[in-house]
C-alpha cells in the first residue's frame, strides 16, 4: 500500500502565493483530513499533488510521481470537482470511457455503479442529477481502478445525512484496508468523526500535520472545569501561578494552562473543597477555528446594523 | 498512448452531438450533390445546358460541393464543430482534470485528441463524397459525364485533405482559447467574414489595393484553392495560388495554430 509523499510544493498566482513549501505525508491505513480556510490552497495542492496545476515541488505515490504511472486509475483515484463530467454523456458511459482507458473490466463498472447507488440512473444523463448524485458519480469514477490511494477534494459536499454517514463508513472501511487516503471537507464535526490524521493549511502554509488528537490537544480551549464553593479563593490561587481562570457562573471556574491533578492538588492543600473537576477536551472545530485565526484569507464581519432597517452602525434613527 | 485513443475513441462516440453533427454533415453534403445533379441532368434535357469549358470539371466539382470555385465548403463547418467540441467539453464541463486523472501524459492526451477526431472527420467527409459522387454518377452518367476520373479521386483526397486541416485548426483554436463558444464563433466568422471583409476592403480603399494581392495568403482564402477542380496556369505562388500552395498555406496555418495549442497545453494548469 502505498505512502503519499509531498515534498515542498508550491504554487504562485501571479505574484500572489497560493501554496508555500508545503510538505506531508499520507500514510496507509489512516483516513488523513485536509483542512483550511477558504482560499487557503487546499484544492490547488490536490492538483500540485497530480500534476494538474505546474508548480514547485514533488508528490510521488509509493515513490512514482503521478504523472509516470501507468494505468493510474488503478493506483489513484481522484474526485476533485463538484461534477466531473458531461451532462449529456450517461452515466455508465462515463465510467466505461474511464475503464476503457485504464484497462479496467466493464464488469468493475457495475460493480461501482452498484456499490454507489446509482444501479438505477446507469444508463441516465447526469444534467438531471442532483450536487449529491453528482458527487456519487464522481466517487464512482474515484473507485473505478480499485486504487490504493484516494484523493477526494469537498466529497461530502451536496451529500444528504445518509450520505455523508455513507461516505464517512466508506472511507473508514478503505483505509481499514490499507489504503492511503486523503480527503479535504469543511465539515469539521464529520472530519472529527472520520480523520486519523491532520494536515492543516493556511494562506497556502502548513500550520499542523499529524494524529487529530495531537492537534486538539495544542488548543488553549483545552480547559479544566472546577465546582467548588471555594471557587473565589481557589481561582486567586490559581492565578497566582500564572493560570487563566474565568468564572462562568457562581462557583464554576473554567481552568486554562493547569491539567486536573494539579488544580486538585491546589484545592487539597488549601482545604477548599471540590464538588466538580473535569476535563473538557476542545473540539476539533475550537482547535481548527484557533489554530487558522490568523490564517483567513476571507473573513466576514459581523453585521453591526439593526434587521430590516438597511442601516449598518450605531447611528440614531433621523 | 494506446489508453489515449481508446479514451478518445469512447469519448467522441458516446456523445449526442458527435452522432447529430455527422448525421447533418452526410445529410447535407449528400442532398447537395443529389440537388445540384439533379439540376444539371434536366438543364442537359433543355437547350440551354452546362457550359462547355464546365462541363470537362463539373464531376470533380459536383463531388467537391463546388467549393474554391466560389461556393464555400460547408462539410468542414459540420466536421470542425466535433473539433470545437472534443476541447470545448473539457473546458466547459470540468472534464479536462477528470481526462489528466486517467491520462497523465498531456501529450498523449493531446495528440488522440486530434489523431482519433481527424480520423473521425477524415471517415465522415470520404463516406459524404463517395456517396456525392455515386448521386452524380446516377443523374448524369447519361449525359456524358464521368465520375470515375482521376480528378475526381483526387477533389475527394482534396476534399478530405482540406476538412482535416479545417477541423484541425478549429481543434487547435478551442484549445488555445478554451472557450468552446468564442471558438465557435471565431470558426465561423474568420472564414466567411473576416477575410472576405477585409479582402472587400482592400479592393474598393484608394491607396490599400496595392495590399489587395497579398489576401490570397489568408488562411482560408489560400484553403479554398485546395479545392479548385480548374486547372491553374501561373507560378505556384502566384494570384491566384495553385491547388500546392493553397495546401502549403492552409495547411501551415493550421500546423501553427497546433503547435501553440500543444504547447500552451504542455504549460497551462489544467
Amino acid at each position: 500500500m502505498a505512502v503519499i509523499e509531498a515534498r515542498g510544493l508550491g504554487k504562485v498566482y501571479g505574484g500572489k502565493v497560493a501554496v508555500n513549501d508545503l510538505t506531508f505525508n499520507v500514510q496507509p491505513g489512516s483516513v488523513t483530513g485536509f483542512l483550511g480556510p477558504n482560499g487557503a490552497g487546499k484544492s490547488t495542492t490536490m492538483r500540485l499533488m497530480l500534476g494538474l496545476d505546474h508548480g514547485a515541488g514533488a508528490t510521488t505515490f509509493d515513490g512514482k510521481p503521478f504523472t509516470s504511472l501507468v494505468k493510474p486509475m488503478r493506483h489513484v483515484g481522484a474526485l476533485l470537482e463538484a461534477k466531473p463530467f458531461h451532462p449529456t454523456r450517461k452515466a455508465r458511459n462515463h465510467l466505461r470511457m474511464l475503464a476503457y482507458a485504464n484497462d479496467i473490466s466493464m464488469n468493475r463498472v457495475d460493480e461501482v455503479l452498484e456499490e454507489l447507488g446509482l444501479t438505477a440512473v446507469a444508463k441516465k444523463k447526469p444534467k438531471t442529477f442532483s450536487l449529491g448524485m453528482g458527487q456519487r458519480l464522481g466517487l464512482a469514477a474515484a473507485l473505478l481502478g480499485d486504487p490504493h490511494t484516494l484523493i477526494l477534494d469537498e466529497p461530502a459536499n451536496g451529500l444528504d445525512p445518509q450520505g455523508i454517514q455513507w461516505m464517512r463508513t466508506l472511507l473508514k472501511h478503505l483505509a481499514g484496508q490499507g489504503r492511503s487516503v486523503l480527503v479535504s471537507s469543511h465539515l469539521l464535526s464529520e472530519m472529527a468523526l472520520m480523520a486519523d490524521q491532520l494536515v492543516v493549511i493556511g494562506r497556502g502554509r502548513m500550520i499542523a500535520s499529524g494524529p487529530i488528537a495531537d492537534f486538539v490537544k495544542t488548543s488553549s480551549r483545552n480547559s479544566v472545569t472546577v465546582r467548588s464553593p471555594g471557587a473565589t479563593e481557589l481561582a486567586d490561587l490559581l492565578r497566582r501561578d500564572g493560570v487563566e481562570v474565568t468564572g462562568t457562573e457562581p462557583g464554576l471556574l473554567s481552568v486554562v494552562g493547569m491539567n486536573a491533578e494539579s488544580v486538585g492538588d491546589v484545592a487539597f492543600e488549601n482545604s477548599i473543597r471540590i464538588h466538580e473537576l473535569s476535563n473538557r477536551v476542545a473540539t476539533l472545530e475550537e482547535a481548527f477555528l484557533e489554530a487558522t485565526e490568523a490564517a483567513q484569507e476571507f473573513e466576514a464581519h459581523e453585521i453591526s446594523g439593526q434587521p430590516g432597517t438597511g442601516q449598518s452602525g450605531t447611528g440614531q434613527p433621523a | 498512448m494506446t489508453d489515449a485513443l481508446k479514451y478518445e475513441w469512447m469519448r467522441i462516440r458516446t456523445i449526442r452531438s458527435t452522432w447529430w453533427l455527422t448525421i447533418l454533415a452526410i445529410a447535407f453534403g449528400t442532398a447537395m450533390a443529389f440537388l445540384v445533379s439533379w439540376g444539371i441532368s434536366e438543364s442537359f434535357k433543355s437547350d440551354q445546358g452546362p457550359p462547355a469549358r464546365d462541363i470537362k470539371v463539373l464531376a470533380p466539382m459536383i463531388v467537391g460541393h463546388f467549393s474554391g470555385d466560389g461556393a464555400p465548403f460547408f462539410l468542414p463547418f459540420f466536421m470542425a464543430m466535433i473539433g470545437v467540441f472534443a476541447w470545448g467539453h473539457e473546458y466547459r464541463h470540468g472534464m479536462i482534470r477528470a481526462t489528466l486523472t486517467a491520462l497523465p501524459s498531456r501529450t498523449n492526451a493531446w495528440v488522440a485528441k486530434f489523431l482519433i477526431v481527424g480520423l473521425w472527420v477524415a471517415l465522415v467527409t470520404l463516406v459524404t463524397l463517395t456517396v456525392s459522387a455515386l448521386l452524380g454518377m446516377m443523374w448524369l452518367r447519361d449525359d456524358g459525364i464521368d465520375f470515375t476520373t482521376y480528378a475526381v479521386a483526387g477533389m475527394i483526397v482534396k476534399a478530405t485533405a482540406y476538412s482535416l486541416l479545417f477541423t484541425w485548426a478549429a481543434t487547435a483554436l478551442t484549445s488555445i482559447l478554451r472557450q468552446q463558444a468564442a471558438a465557435l464563433v471565431l470558426m465561423l466568422l474568420w472564414p466567411l467574414a473576416i477575410e472576405n471583409i477585409i479582402t472587400l476592403i482592400l479592393n474598393v480603399a484608394p491607396g490599400l489595393d496595392d495590399l489587395a494581392p497579398l489576401t490570397r495568403f489568408f488562411p482560408y482564402n489560400a484553403g479554398d484553392r485546395m479545392l479548385s477542380a480548374r486547372d491553374v496556369t501561373g507560378s505556384f505562388f502566384g494570384d491566384p495560388l495553385t491547388p500546392w500552395a493553397g495546401f502549403i498555406v492552409f495547411g501551415g496555418f493550421a500546423a501553427l495554430l497546433m503547435a501553440a495549442s500543444f504547447a500552451l497545453f504542455q504549460k497551462r494548469d489544467a
